[in-house]
């Protein structure tokens, strides 16, 4: 009875009710758009090590970041690849260039080569042809976002980048970078763009043969190669993201966005909650001397809390993802990972709950003996 | 044997620094099967004393005993618990839940501290409901209702429980003379056939004519305590 003279009173009190339900869905759309966007700009900052498909990386040794990565020999290539533990290792060039557009002006990109026939660390989604064009030793992969950037180049169509001759292969899906515009080629056609000296190279992709301990093995290569820094894919991509985060102050921008999001949220839930209370003053002091204790009360208001809140959450949620579906397919970051929405709901509902210990300490404080005045 | 026993109940208010005594020491026996009014002019101590009595208001000197229980220094829950068990209340303003219906209203009385309601009590409650006269309106938000209507629906409000003693606060002063007449008959008829102890709070002279017992107080004293020749 005390949960549903908690929902009739909110059913009642509509504009307070509605008030509240606003708090809470402004924490949960707000709080929600940010980590997209948070979320999808990490992404992108680790992309190509992301979907490398490689167990580890070799790289030039004290680097901060993937992109950072000093040119490594070649000769650290041939001593991985002859380690028993080792499924295949390639290399992979980063290199920076300019695009030119059709009308002749220039777009700056960033250049990943690959090396044929494996094309370990090319691209993974494509909207016109596919992996293979690469094959073609002068074929470059523009994605469908940057078209327009690059002069909505065509398949087929010729151009250059840093005066290099490129062959417009396929179209990726997607497959962006946080430093600017990607454009994939193979390894020879990256050098010569480039102009990265032969028996050099930007990083090597490692992958493990199956039932090895991917642990021992980085260790392994620690070992053969210390002047090297090898990481797993996974520590590569952390360090990557924590670099960025830490380096370009979009750590502390979102954070500082999201923490307001929340107290527009619990400002508006406490005020809201509040007033509803102050209005209900003399309802509670009548319950309290129909024989209400204090637990009673703290279990109306609670209710009143949690209830606003779980009906808050899924209309953010159901914002949410209206907001994500419109934003499909756009050139806006956004990614939503899977574990967020139940951590972001219990907070919202913790949220909630401060947001009401103001109204609570109202409703206990309605006097019983108020009544007989 | 009283239901209601106070022994040199005395309460002080402090404003700021001074002390004011509202109600000096009072003995003070209210038996079942009779209307008790308390009555005596604005400050003279009766609210705070039914305040007392009902449990929502702190003695600052001597001893409450309600049903031969000494409930002098209860703690805030078991007060509550008290009252929830052996009181009903009705109150100058009929004080009903806006949001609750007019039945979920009276059964509220029951499950305030969340205790779940059977169906023979939802049936209570409906018959009480009937028996007041407010058959038809058991669905309806209390601002619908008259200002007789609502306290009607808050005497069912004290009566579902069945609780041996009823206070009320000035039951009319809101009412018509016509709605004030038949709510005292009900106060009446509850006392004497139901066996309970109802005490009234009220300056209405229309009231005393309905008093087993008319206690006056002034200044915080019992000024007269009288009986039978107020009785109807």
């Amino acid at each position: 009875m005390r949960s549903f003279t908690a929902l009739r009173m909110l059913l009642h009190d509509r504009s307070s009710t509605a008030g509240s339900l606003l708090g809470v869905v402004a924490i949960v759309f707000l709080v929600g758009q940010q980590l997209s966007i948070l979320f999808g700009l990490l992404n992108f900052m680790s992309v190509l090590v992301d979907h490398s498909g490689a167990d580890a990386w070799i790289l030039s040794s004290q680097i901060t970041n993937v992109d950072a990565a000093n040119l490594i020999p070649s000769s650290y290539l041939e001593r991985t690849i002859g380690l028993p533990e080792i499924q295949w290792a390639e290399p992979i060039l980063f290199g920076n260039g300019l695009f030119k557009k059709k009308d002749g002006s220039f777009e700056s990109v960033r250049v990943i080569g690959v090396r044929r026939p494996y094309l370990a660390g090319g691209p993974w989604a494509f909207v016109s042809s596919d992996n293979r064009s690469l094959l073609d030793v002068d074929s470059v992969t523009v994605d469908r976002l940057d078209l327009p950037k690059l002069g909505s180049p065509s398949i087929g169509d010729i151009t250059e980048i840093g005066s290099t001759r490129v062959i417009i292969g396929a179209i990726t899906d997607d497959a962006r970078g946080f430093q600017g515009t990607l454009v994939f080629g193979n390894l020879e056609k990256v050098r010569q763009i480039s102009k990265i000296p032969p028996g050099r190279y930007s990083a090597i992709l490692v992958k493990f043969k199956k039932g090895v301990d991917p642990k021992q093995c980085i260790d392994k290569l620690r070992v053969i190669l210390p002047r090297a820094s090898v990481y797993s894919t996974a520590e590569l991509s952390q360090l990557t993201r924590t670099y960025y985060i830490i380096n370009t102050g979009i750590g502390g921008s979102f954070g500082f966005s999201t923490v307001i999001s929340i107290l527009i949220g619990v400002v508006i839930i406490t005020l809201t909650m509040y007033s509803s209370v102050l209005n209900r003053e003399r309802d509670f002091a009548v319950m309290r001397a129909l024989g209400a204790r204090r637990r009673d009360i703290i279990v109306v208001v609670i209710s009143q809390a949690l209830i606003i809140s779980i009906i808050g959450i899924i209309l953010g949620f159901l914002f949410l993802a209206i907001l994500f579906n419109a934003v499909r397919g756009t050139s806006m970051p956004h990614y939503y990972p899977k574990i967020v929405p139940p951590i972001h709901a219990g907070i919202t509902i913790i949220v909630s709950l401060l947001g009401s210990l103001v109204a609570l300490r109202k409703a206990l404080k309605s006097e019983p003996a108020s009544v007989f005045h | 044997m009283s239901t209601i026993l106070l022994e040199k109940v005395a309460r002080d208010f402090t404003d700021g620094e001074t002390i004011r005594r509202v109600l000096f020491p009072i003995d003070l026996e209210i038996y079942p099967r009779e209307l008790t009014v308390l009555s005596g002019p604005s400050g003279s101590g009766k609210t705070t004393l039914i305040s007392i009595i009902g449990l929502v208001l702190r003695a600052s000197e001597g001893r409450v005993i309600i049903m031969d229980k000494d409930v002098t220094n209860l703690s805030d829950d078991e007060s509550a618990s008290m009252r929830l068990k052996l009181y009903g209340f009705v109150f100058q303003q009929p004080m009903l839940i806006e949001g609750l219906n007019i039945l979920e209203n009276v059964i509220l009385s029951l499950a305030v501290q969340g205790k779940k309601i059977q169906n023979s009590e939802k049936q209570k409650a409906m018959q009480l409901l009937k028996i007041l006269g407010l058959e038809d309106y058991i669905n309806m938000q209390p601002r619908l209702l008259s200002g007789g209507q609502k306290q009607r629906v808050s005497i069912a409000r004290a009566l579902i429980k069945d609780p041996p003693i009823i206070l009320c606060d000035e039951p009319t002063s809101a009412l018509d003379a016509q709605s004030g007449q038949v709510v005292l008959d009900i106060l009446k008829r509850i006392a004497v056939e139901d066996k309970k102890a109802v005490v009234v709070v009220s300056h209405d002279s229309r009231v005393f004519p309905f008093a087993d017992r008319l206690i006056k107080l002034e200044d915080g004293i019992i000024v007269s305590d009288t009986q039978e020749e107020y009785t109807n």
